[in-house]
């Protein structure tokens, strides 16, 4: 009932009803549009984050010692393939462990032709499950590969491209390159990895975005061989940097003693985690297993992307509160506005108070209705605010970056006109006390 | 014991430093079924009296029961329901929501005593058609001469089936003799049982009714059978 009579009064009073609603018109809708906004961020930082690789991946990355540990550093024979080796033997939760050893060389045809500097790496297999790569031709390394040492490479994408132009990838298979002066068979070639709106426009023929920061730019850019192979070839002749006392059983080294591919300092080292649900579990069992082959010594720290999306996730909430604060106050002002409104309109409505009361209203009716009246009117404004939205996030689409289109939720418009429907009922409590605490008689003879 | 029931009854307006004693120890006893005038100068309480008959107000002093309700204990929300179940008001001035048609200020009362609405608006329509409306069921108040809005005023007054009709110089609007039809409105509802009281300073409409009670100066001076 208290409905009725309050669409009847916003109704005969259509401007003035408008006017109050207009406060909460722009809240809502600039609400709906800043979690429509921070929604499109967060799915553009997602989907982001799913082609950059997972939350499975953990780098383990040198560290300087700390306090007393810095005294036996010399203990530790640092990251080597020893580690990789026991990680996957014995840390159960890790799924792959890729170690890599990086050569900077030209890379060239067989002929000498379209030499450019790049960062040959040497991998084992499982660097491609580690590096979320797909095949475009060929095959990748295997580990008769890495067994034999075999001058087998793998060619990212724009190497591939760069290196033989107008060639179909099939074709750039069993081709001949050049890392340095010694020859290299190109056994695959790699897919090309790219954000999604790249590739999209691609295959719409449109132009290619490119990126200031490009993540992807390194993966396309690779030129795998066997980890043998890189050491053997490349890097068997490099110095210790310092006297490792063997492990027990092990032969003794002396100083500037040259490294064994067992002993060499691994360039990266990163490893996988199989399940995600045992994420910590995973990395505690990777230190205990590092604490070993290292001798205690906490010459490594643990670099997982959790941190990482931590730091993004958390920029995205600052913006989605910092937006939300700016659209829940311009609500407040709705509210305020309503507020302003009804208690005007009360004024106006003395006697049509009275003359409820006097005919056996309670106080209590009169507040309800008040109160339903004001948060109609908010109703109705986040309603109006709901279409405007549409038309804000319109806009939006048209001036925001692609990989952050705005994106309208259900939850965010119920959240909205909720928070505005609440809006009302806060600024009609006032009005309605205020008319409910009238006294019939005075109320009566108001003129 | 009478239906109405004022015992010493005395209000006080307090205006500044200055005490108004609109009224000064009323005894007054109505019985049910009766027709009663109430005459007096201007200021002289009656409306004051009236008010508190119709629980539109609680006395300062003294007792006052009205339908068997104490009325000088009664919260805001018993004075509401007599209002709602025991008392049809009609007022000098009408008192009509401007924008309800005659059947939406008929059925007003019902909102608050909870009838639902299809019933509501039976009972309204037939509370109209009983006081000669029932050709203006969709007009407004301002659709209507003061007469019709009178009558509305009635039938609103008459919607809840009250025991007790009461009105506030009913007339005192209205030209001589659209005054004449609503007074004999205002008898023929009281022969079918209804208590009627009302406030006039016409003394021909005071000798139709079976009592005629004196006001001055809040004190009831003289008392009368026409
Ligand atoms: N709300 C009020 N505040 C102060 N004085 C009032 C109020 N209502 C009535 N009075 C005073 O009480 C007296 C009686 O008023 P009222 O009952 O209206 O007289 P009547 O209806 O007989 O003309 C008058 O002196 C009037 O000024
Ligand atoms: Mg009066």
């Amino acid at each position: 009932m208290a409905l009725r009579i309050g669409l009847g009064e916003i109704a005969s009073h259509k401007f003035r009803s408008f006017l109050s609603m207009l406060g909460v018109v722009l809240g809502v809708s600039s609400l709906i549009a800043t979690m429509a906004l921070t929604r499109g961020i967060e799915e553009g930082m997602r989907t982001f984050m799913q082609q950059m690789g997972g939350l499975e991946l953990v780098s383990v990355v040198p560290n300087e010692p700390g306090g007393l540990m810095f005294e036996f550093a010399n203990l530790s024979p640092g990251r080597t393939l020893r580690d990789a080796v026991a990680l996957k033997g014995a840390a159960g939760l890790v799924s792959h462990a890729s170690p890599e050893l990086e050569h900077p060389a030209v890379v060239s045809r067989g002929d000498g032709g379209g030499g450019e500097r790049r960062r040959a790496r040497g991998v084992f297999p499982d660097h491609f499950v580690i590096g979320m790569h797909g095949l475009e031709a060929g095959r990748f390394l295997t580990d008769l590969d890495v067994d034999r040492g075999t001058r087998c490479v793998v060619l990212g994408s724009s190497v591939a491209s760069q290196l033989f132009p107008g060639t179909p990838v099939a074709d750039v298979v069993g081709r001949t390159v050049r890392i340095g002066d010694s020859p290299f068979t190109v056994v695959g070639v790699l897919k090309l990895q790219e954000r999604e709106e790249q590739a999209r426009a691609r295959k719409a023929g449109r132009k290619v975005p490119t990126y200031r920061w490009d993540p992807f730019r390194q993966k396309n850019e690779s030129v795998l061989i066997p980890f043998s192979t890189m050491f053997h070839e490349f890097r068997s002749g490099d110095r210790s940097e310092n006297a490792t006392p063997a492990l027990p059983g092990a032969p003794a080294k002396a100083e500037g003693a040259p490294n064994s591919m067992e002993s060499i300092r691994l360039d990266t080292l990163t490893v996988r985690i199989g399940d995600l649900r045992h994420f910590r579990a995973a990395l505690l069992q990777i230190r205990a297993v590092l604490d070993l082959t290292h001798r205690g010594v906490d010459d490594y720290d643990l670099e997982t992307r959790e941190d990482w999306f931590d730091r993004v996730e958390s920029s995205v909430r600052a913006a989605r509160l910092s937006g939300g604060l700016i659209s829940a106050i311009s609500l407040i002002v709705g509210g305020i506005g309503i507020m302003n409104i009804m208690l005007a309109s009360i004024s106006e409505r003395v006697r049509e108070i009275g003359i409820r009361l006097a005919v056996g209203a309670r106080p209590r009716d009169i507040f309800r209705q008040i109160l339903v009246e004001s948060m109609l009117i908010s109703f109705i404004g986040g309603m109006i605010g709901i279409v405007a939205s549409l038309g804000l996030i319109e806009v939006l689409k048209l001036i925001s970056p692609t990989e952050n289109v705005p994106v309208l939720t259900l939850d965010g418009i119920l959240f909205s006109v909720a928070f505005a429907v609440f809006a009302g009922l806060v600024s009609g409590i006032h009005p309605a006390l205020k008319a409910s605490r009238l006294d019939p008689i005075t109320a009566l003879r108001y003129e | 014991m009478s239906l109405i029931q004022l015992r010493g009854a005395t209000k006080v307006y307090r205006v500044g430093e200055q005490e108004i004693r609109a009224l000064d120890g009323v005894d007054l006893d109505i019985a049910e079924g009766d027709f009663v005038s109430i005459i007096g100068p201007s200021g002289s309480g009656k409306s004051t009296l009236m008010h508190l008959i119709g629980c539109l107000d609680t006395p300062s002093g003294g007792s006052m029961v009205v339908g068997g309700q104490d009325l000088s204990r009664a919260t805001a929300d018993d004075l509401s329901r007599m209002r709602s179940r025991e008392i049809g008001f009609v007022f000098q001035s009408f008192n009509l929501l401007p924008r309800l048609d005659v059947v939406g200020n008929v059925e007003l009362p019902l909102i608050y005593a909870n009838v639902p609405a299809k019933e509501r608006r039976r009972r309204a329509e037939e509370a109209a058609k009983s006081v000669g409306l029932g050709d203006r069921l969709a007009n407004r108040p301002s659709q209507l001469s003061g007469g019709q809005c009178q009558r509305v005023a009635i039938a609103r007054a008459l919607v809840n089936n009250p025991r007790i009709l009461l009105g506030d110089e009913p007339t005192g609007n209205l030209d001589s003799a659209t005054g004449e039809t609503v007074l004999g409105l205002l008898g023929e509802l009281n022969r079918a049982g209804k208590t009627v009281v009302l406030v006039t300073h016409d003394p021909g409409i005071a000798a139709r009714s079976r009592r005629v009670i004196e006001l001055r100066d809040g004190k009831i001076v003289g008392e009368g059978r026409p």
